[in-house]
């Protein structure tokens, strides 16, 4: 798996930074945003506020962050019929998913796991991550 | 198909400047015999444009439905006879969301801006006929559509709930079962506007805001609105419960929460803010032009 690491420091560095742009795209006080809340079960997101958090944080960090990156990241090397069958994640794709989504509690990954059902373990964390990475992939100008 | 698709909800009749993906400048031009145009129609007059150069940018696979308005700034109001010029400035736009800025003016003064929009790009076929879209594109772009077909929208009505003078006020709103514009919003898959939720939760906190003691009986206007997000399709007969709370700021304008639920479930929520002009005391249901806005 051939993922850019990101360290504590890393994520600590820009989560006040997002939590804040998720707050205001939740429409929730930012005490709201801890780092480890479902965002989906937790704070009550649905997908346009994904949609809106994406797009938030590309203005904000000045980065670009393109649609579907966190699966695909999650993906890493897999290929998508290595990674998912029939809209189900397969051992290996769950392997990889545990792994990317390492701040996720174990208990809180299902199988068998359907790939629509994978935002429900995004947290505020996994967007600082996907931060992080993205200032490491193409530094702003 | 009826006859009032293209007409019954369509803001935009001629489009003059066309770059997929990146740009669009038209025009619509409002009917002289029409009672009146909201300023949230002008909006969805913009939005229509920019959804023109993201269909078509992406092959007429997806079309934005629902949507998400960072800011929209009011500077003035249009009237029947006015001609709406559009501008739509697509920043992102594949086939998940389409992002964009916009405005329309008047004679060359603008009337409204829209800041940071977002469109979730669904399957355009479930909606309408890729073809039917791709010929009105090309008749749009060709000369424009022959105009005067909008015939105006009744403002729909709400049964109040609950009123707190001034602050809070809670409405029912029964979205209709028929209507001409679910005609055009879309053939395939009714789905009612955005924008008429958003004129009904104006006219509503513009009811609230008129109990305010500071106002001393000026009549408020809107100023901006942020904040507009839409959560989940809103169908014929569907019933929402509508909130406004208003709460005045330091800088002498009032904010108004406006949220629409159904069940338990927030299907719709933006902020407006609203200001009053102390020469401006002529009484109406929608926002005042004022000159100096």
């Amino acid at each position: 798996m051939a993922e850019i690491p990101v360290t504590q420091d890393e994520i600590m560095a820009v989560f006040p930074k997002v939590a804040e742009t998720m707050a205001d795209a939740l429409g929730c006080d930012v005490e709201d945003i801890k780092p480890d809340v479902s965002l989906i079960e937790g704070l009550d997101a649905e997908s346009i506020d994904f949609l809106d958090m994406v797009f938030r944080l590309e203005r904000a960090f000045k980065i670009k962050i393109p649609r579907g990156k966190i699966i695909e990241n999650a993906r890493g090397d897999l290929t998508e019929a290595e990674f998912e069958q029939n809209g189900i994640v397969t051992e290996r794709g769950l392997a990889y998913l545990r792994e990317y989504l390492s701040e996720v509690p174990a208990e809180r990954f299902k199988t068998p796991m359907k790939v629509a059902d994978i935002p429900r373990l995004f947290t505020p964390t996994t967007f600082c991550k996907l931060v992080v990475r993205a200032q490491k992939e193409a530094p702003a100008a | 198909m009826t006859g009032h698709h293209f007409a019954a909800y369509s803001f935009v009749d001629r489009i003059v400047e066309f770059d997929p993906g990146q740009r669009a400048r038209g025009s619509f031009a409002i009917p002289a015999d029409i009672a009146a145009f909201p300023s949230a129609l002008i909006a969805e007059a913009v939005g229509q444009l920019a959804a023109w150069a993201a269909m078509d940018a992406i092959a007429f696979r997806g079309r934005p439905v629902a949507a998400l308005a960072t800011e929209t700034r009011f500077h003035g109001v249009a009237g029947p006879g006015d001609t709406l010029e559009l501008a739509a400035d697509l920043f992102a736009c594949d086939d998940d969301a389409v992002a964009y800025n916009g405005s329309a003016r008047i004679a060359g003064r603008t009337v409204i801006e829209l800041v940071d929009c977002l469109g979730p790009m669904l399957p355009v076929a479930d909606f309408d006929d890729p073809h039917v879209l791709r010929e009105r594109l090309a008749l749009l772009r060709d000369g424009g559509a022959k105009p005067g077909r909008f015939r105006g929208i009744a403002p729909l009505p709400f049964d109040v709930t609950d009123r707190v003078p001034g602050k809070s006020l809670s409405a029912l709103l029964a979205v209709p079962a028929a209507a001409p514009f679910f005609d055009d919003h879309f053939p395939r898959r009714p789905v009612f506007p955005a924008t008429l939720l958003l004129d009904t939760q104006i006219r509503l906190a513009l009811d609230v805001a008129r109990d305010v003691p500071s106002l001393r009986g000026a009549t408020p206007h809107p100023v901006k609105m942020t904040h507009v997000k839409m959560r989940s399709f809103i169908v014929p007969s569907q019933r929402l419960a509508l909130g406004v709370e208003l709460t005045s700021e330091s800088d002498g304008t009032l904010k108004a929460m406006l949220s629409a639920t159904t069940g338990e479930r927030t299907v719709a929520s933006a902020r407006l803010w609203l200001a009053a002009d102390a020469a401006n005391s002529a009484s109406s249901d929608g926002p005042v032009a004022v000159s100096a806005r």
